[in-house]
């Protein structure tokens, strides 16, 4: 009995979303106080360089707002990060670690990049669509097949989807050295994609584009299958105690499969929204970090759809913001990055604090209600 | 003739820091704790080995402050996964997302942005007299650097330490029963905290080998997934110090391979392929090998139970 005791405080401990059952003031705003005091410590950082972080802020959200087409950039910036957080996020929910949502994004670009060049002749609803639908069949069959060897050999996946990342941004730089190469065959890049490939604006004169409330679709239709569905349930249970899951009749090994395979589709479909939304084309070393943020906010939005595009709208003001202050004064673009990684470490700090919160709460309830009783 | 000598140096060679960050990490997942910053740590190696390096002009303190930088990292997620009991996974990949931005950041810091990359003469290979002059295998094997012969001895004594040693015991239990550990009256997370420290000094160490070891320089991009591999060979290897010499050397081997052939004329593979074969044996390795050595409490938090 006691050790079963012991088992149930680890699985509740290490899960990111404690379920929070009083609706406490501070422990709602608790993820913003995590993001202030992270851009504070990143503030230090900056002390260090000799900029005074309280200018280089609000000159931050000077540039982010400034105008419509700043604005609009933000949610732009958004768009592949909400996917790539999702990635994470819908993985995570089946205590699942896809840590390759990189590789997956890769490969969608290539497949969107390739279909785009090679359809110039066809209508742009054609175009777009088998794009889409080749680059979210691409990073998911990538991904299934780190859900697949998870299942039937029981290979460690984080592992296995890290090591599929190298692999294909090897796949990618052999395609932009060869098959897709521009026509200049000067630089690994491909040519511009013909406008029939391209994503139409949201917003006129801005760089938003569809691709954006595709994510938001993205993001409603993950909460949807997570929430509303039975396969939403299995995977969710299978999340919380992998082998009460297999007591009660559900094919884990299956759910492993289908939940790499739909998180891949994800990512695959930010190479889509990136390549014929925002580049209109392929680089070489292109977005090298979407995957790795992708995983920050889907922390910071504990793994909730709504909470990963509400992170992903900050990273994306970060973005904006910090683009335009580091082009404008001397701090080393790097700033950026730490910023994030700071802010990240302080939301898992602030999931301890919440965690005591919640035991003290309840430990406090419990003695207010045997006082009642005696 | 030549081209295997090349290659059997450039295997020991690229094997040495995998044997050090795999040796690392052995230990400290024997006492149930995976450090997944490994590959951050790798980086802030490189990064502590080249500043210090640079900085004074001497290689041996490029490699003490690169073990300072690699425990100062290990302390940060010892006390995120063990004192706050985050879970390690979540808090491994933000220290990696962190290391990214903080290794260019505090180079650039320093050095503002150099035209051309930066360089200190790396670590010399020290010829053993007589041994080195074997045909073949003589200068792989006896005519490395100073790390090479350290990290073969490290996982000799590393061996020794785990199996033949009470301390080694004790790491051994920490992961396979910690509350039997508890019950003896050693604190679970101070044995875990040193460890992890102590992994994280080796891969300080093992960063610093690809910076100042022998390349010379500094990049962001230095490491490159090879924290991962050493990582990964910790599970190919069983948790175990002779796995994990096997496994190294066949990494080293494979990115030895890709080495000598980028460097040759030998055209007929492309380089993409070269650069990706040691992240596919590492994934082949991963569903081939059975694992049967895994310790039980392997990233798990030891909670403390209390009245």
């Amino acid at each position: 009995m006691k050790k079963n005791n012991r088992d149930e405080s680890i699985t509740v401990k290490s899960e990111l979303y404690v379920k929070v059952e009083d609706n406490n003031f501070l422990l709602n705003f608790l993820p913003v106080f995590s993001v202030l005091f992270g851009l504070l410590l990143s503030g230090l950082m900056m002390l260090l360089l000799g900029h005074n972080p309280l200018i280089v802020y609000s000159n931050m959200l000077n540039y982010a707002f400034r105008d419509i087409y700043n604005i609009a950039d933000i949610f732009a910036k958004a768009t592949p990060l909400i996917l790539t957080g999702l990635a994470f996020g819908f993985a995570f929910r089946a205590s699942l670690f896809n840590i390759g949502a990189q590789g997956q994004f890769y490969i969608g670009a290539v497949l969107a990049v390739g279909f785009a060049l090679k359809l110039s002749s066809f209508p742009m609803v054609l175009v777009l669509f088998i794009c889409f639908t080749m680059s979210l069949v691409g990073g998911s069959l990538w991904a299934a097949f780190i859900g697949y060897v998870k299942a039937r050999f029981n290979a460690n996946e984080f592992l296995v989807s890290m090591m599929l990342t190298y692999v294909a941004i090897a796949v990618m730089n052999f395609l932009l050295g060869g098959l897709l190469k521009e026509t200049k065959g000067e630089y690994p890049q491909t040519d511009v994609i013909p406008e029939s490939g391209w994503l139409p604006s949201l917003i006129p004169h801005t760089r938003l584009h569809w691709g954006f409330v595709l994510a938001l679709l993205v993001a409603l239709i993950a909460y949807l299958i997570l929430w509303k569905t039975s396969l939403g349930y299995k995977i969710r249970m299978v999340g919380f105690n992998r082998d009460a899951a297999r007591y009660a009749g559900i094919n884990v090994e299956k759910i492993f499969v289908i939940v790499f395979f739909i998180s891949g589709a994800f990512a695959g479909i930010a190479g889509f929204t990136e390549v014929n939304g925002m580049q209109h084309m392929l680089i070489e070393h292109f977005n090298p970090l979407i995957g790795a943020e992708g995983i920050g906010i889907a922390i910071l939005g504990g793994a909730h759809p709504l909470g990963i595009v509400l992170s992903a709208f900050l990273f994306g003001a970060l973005k904006v913001g910090g683009n335009l202050v580091v082009q404008t004064s001397r701090i080393p673009a790097s700033i950026i990055g730490i910023t994030e990684g700071l802010v990240i470490l302080s939301v898992i700090f602030s999931y301890f604090i919440r965690d005591k919160l919640i035991i003290l709460r309840s430990k406090k309830k419990l003695v207010s209600k045997e006082r009642k009783r005696l | 003739m030549n081209v295997i000598t090349g290659l059997l140096v450039a295997t020991i060679r690229m094997s040495t820091p995998l044997m050090l960050g795999a040796l690392g990490e052995v230990f400290v997942e024997r006492t149930g704790v995976m450090n997944i910053a490994i590959e951050g740590i790798f980086l802030m190696g490189a990064w502590g080995g080249f500043v210090g390096a640079y900085l004074t002009g001497k290689l041996w303190a490029g490699f003490l402050f690169a073990i300072l930088v690699g425990i100062f990292c290990g302390a940060i997620y010892g006390y995120f996964t063990i004192k706050l009991k985050q879970h390690q996974i979540v808090t491994g990949v933000a220290i990696n997302i962190l290391t990214v931005g903080l290794g260019l950041f505090l180079y650039q810091l320093l050095f503002g942005i150099p035209l051309l990359p930066l360089t200190v003469e790396p670590l010399k290979d020290i010829s053993i007299p007589f041994l080195s002059d074997i045909p073949i295998i003589g200068s792989a094997l006896f005519s490395q650097n100073i790390l090479t012969y350290l990290a073969v001895v490290l996982v000799a004594v590393g061996y020794w330490v785990l199996f033949k040693t009470p301390l080694g015991l004790i790491i051994r239990s920490t992961g396979e029963n910690p509350e039997a550990v508890d019950v003896a009256g050693i604190n679970v997370e101070r044995i875990r905290f040193i460890t992890v420290l102590g992994s994280s000094a080796l891969d300080g160490l093992a960063g610093a080998f690809y910076s100042i070891g022998f390349l010379g320089l500094y990049t962001n991009e230095i490491i490159g997934g090879r924290g991962w591999i050493a990582f990964a060979i910790c599970f190919l290897g069983n948790w175990d110090p002779l796995g994990i010499l096997i496994g190294s050397l066949i990494f080293g081997f494979a990115e030895g391979l890709s080495v000598v052939l980028l460097t040759s004329n030998f055209k007929l593979i492309p380089n993409e392929f070269l650069i990706a074969f040691p992240y596919i044996l590492t994934i082949v390795a991963t569903i081939a090998r059975r694992q049967f050595n895994v310790p039980a409490f392997l990233g798990k938090p030891y909670i403390k139970e209390r009245g």
